[in-house]
């Protein structure tokens, strides 16, 4: 095996984390290092296409889609409670330290883009270009009711944990972040 | 210098070289030059471990000022 790869899983739902994960990601894939992002739980939060409150009952899938791993509908009425508190979206994350009831992330993009660091959603998007693999916890999603419309990125999968121990076995670098 | 590719990348920070960059360079063939000019701190530390860890041989360099400019063959 003379291919290189790198694994990250990406736990955290704070946008200074997620900066640091997509960071690193891009790093490795621009120098041709084989990327695979894991995300769990609270993970999921800066791949999340930001919907308005009414969307939450009625929630269409997207037929370009089709065939794509999803929760059609919601059995429990907890899903529906867990996504109005946590709604997500790349512009809507929390920092870990100085959030600052939302001031704090507002400041910390005004800094990036003076500074022309590249944002969140800017890294997302070149990941995605430069061949990352995204990865999803199956029952991350089955628990949180989420389903792969919901996410900004195609081409997701959804796999198990035996998928990500076979992943990191195999990469030279796993980052837990 | 005959180069087939330009980048530049004057003004922006860290990851953004890298990656327009390995774009770039995923559309050449073996054997191009490319010319990438920038100006971060750190981006020539960078475009030199790019080149070791992708196998790209770097042509010139040349400094001016807190621009640099390299050409690599891919």
């Amino acid at each position: 095996m003379d291919k290189k790869s790198v694994t990250i899983l990406l736990q955290s739902g704070d946008l200074d984390k997620a900066l640091c994960a997509f960071i690193f990601a891009n790093g490795y894939a621009s120098l041709g290092i084989d990327v695979k992002m894991w995300f769990m739980i609270w993970g999921y939060n800066c791949l999340k296409r930001r919907r308005s409150l009414f969307s939450l009952l009625g929630r269409k899938t997207d037929p370009v889609r089709e065939g794509a791993y999803r929760v059609l509908e919601t059995d429990n009425i907890l899903q529906p409670m867990i996504e109005l508190l946590n709604r997500g979206g790349v512009h809507h994350l929390p920092l870990s330290r100085l959030n600052l009831m939302g001031l704090g992330p507002f400041l910390f993009d005004k800094m990036l883009k003076k500074k022309s660091i590249m944002g969140l959603e800017e890294l997302i998007r070149s990941a995605d270009e430069l061949g990352v693999a995204f990865k999803m916890c199956q029952i991350c999603f089955d628990a949180m009711g989420i389903s792969v419309d919901d996410l900004i990125v195609p081409n997701v999968e959804v796999k198990g944990v035996a998928e990500y121990a076979k992943d990191t076995m195999e990469a030279h670098v796993n980052l837990f972040i | 210098m005959f180069v087939d590719n330009e980048v530049n990348v004057v003004g922006k920070a860290c990851p953004m070289p890298l990656i327009a960059l390995a774009k770039t360079v995923r559309t050449m063939r073996q054997g191009q030059a490319v010319r990438i000019t920038g100006n971060d701190p750190i981006f020539e530390e960078s475009i030199v471990e790019f080149c070791r860890e992708g196998r790209h041989e770097i042509l010139e360099t040349k400094r001016e000022g807190k621009t640099v400019s390299m050409i690599i063959r891919v």
